[in-house]
């Protein structure tokens, strides 16, 4: 059973660290958009209550929640392989 | 320097491609003629056995493994080895050895001759006869006959995203050197902004 609970706990480990490296580069990324988008708009009131508003938006959006597929689609393919092999 | 580097990124490709060509599934159709359990007791090609904790006991030095004999289409023979490889690497999640053994030991019946059954071996892993290592074999389906021909889907899906994930990761990577020189080169040092 330890070999179980080793895969699970480095691959909890793992998953993590990508998860919030991800998460991250992505808010990083649509950060510099949105900084971008002030200018292009023109410079309209605060820089930061637009990028603070955009920021504030993307946090709610599905883009990001798809992040979470960092976890899903290993476990899901752990088993489907396990079914695989083991049942067909 | 040159050379060094040069030398550099032929290791890392070799090893790459040595790793993948080992770890990643692939098929034979072969005639199974015999099914055997022998001790083994794994030393410096320790790396190319199994040491699956499914439960039994991994203190052990030695252990019987399952292997498999048997023929390829081009009459070469190959020898399987029958491991679990549990919830270790490669990532097979195999456990059930021992049905395979049961497959391939119902398979090697009528092995030769103008009937003999084929089947269609997955598995991973090389044999080399220096090392004595032995490929293991993952899943056993009867085939048609000896000339089938198998398309690896799951590998070229597998290696497209592998390629695809390298080459996302390498243009941020180059991007984000590009935008350092750039940079480098702003109202800070040259005045100029």
């Amino acid at each position: 059973m330890l070999a179980l609970f080793r895969l699970l706990i480095f691959g909890l480990i793992f998953l993590t660290v990508v998860y919030f490296g991800l998460s991250w580069y992505f808010r990083s990324e649509r950060r510099r958009r949105m900084e971008r988008d002030w200018e292009a708009a023109g410079r309209p009131g605060s820089r930061d209550a637009y990028v603070e508003a955009g920021m504030e938006q993307y946090q709610q959006s599905l883009r990001r929640r798809l992040i979470w597929l960092v976890y899903v689609v290993p476990v899901t393919a752990v088993i489907v392989i396990i079914y695989v092999t083991n049942y067909m | 320097m040159f050379y060094v580097k040069w030398g550099f990124w032929a290791l890392f490709w070799i090893v790459l491609v040595a790793f993948l060509h080992y770890t990643l599934p692939d098929h034979d159709i072969v005639r199974i003629t015999d099914t055997y359990e022998r001790r083994i007791e794994p030393g410096d090609n320790a790396l190319f056995w199994s040491n699956a904790d499914t439960g039994d006991n991994t203190q052990a030095s030695g252990r019987d493994v399952f292997f498999i004999q048997s023929f390829l289409n081009d009459e070469k023979p190959m020898v399987y080895r029958n491991e679990d490889t549990g919830w270790g690497w490669p990532p097979y999640f195999k456990f059930d050895t021992s049905n395979l053994q049961a497959q391939a030991s119902d398979a090697k019946m009528n092995a030769s001759g103008e009937n003999a059954r084929w089947v269609d071996v997955l598995h991973y892993g090389w044999r080399n006869e220096f090392l004595s290592i032995y490929p293991n074999a993952v899943s056993i389906t009867p085939v048609a006959g000896p000339d089938v021909r198998i398309i690896p889907w799951f590998n070229i899906v597998f290696l497209v995203l592998l390629g695809a994930l390298f080459w996302a990761i390498r243009a941020r990577w180059k991007r984000f050197w590009r935008t350092r020189e750039d940079r480098a080169g702003d109202e800070w040092n040259d005045g100029t902004a």
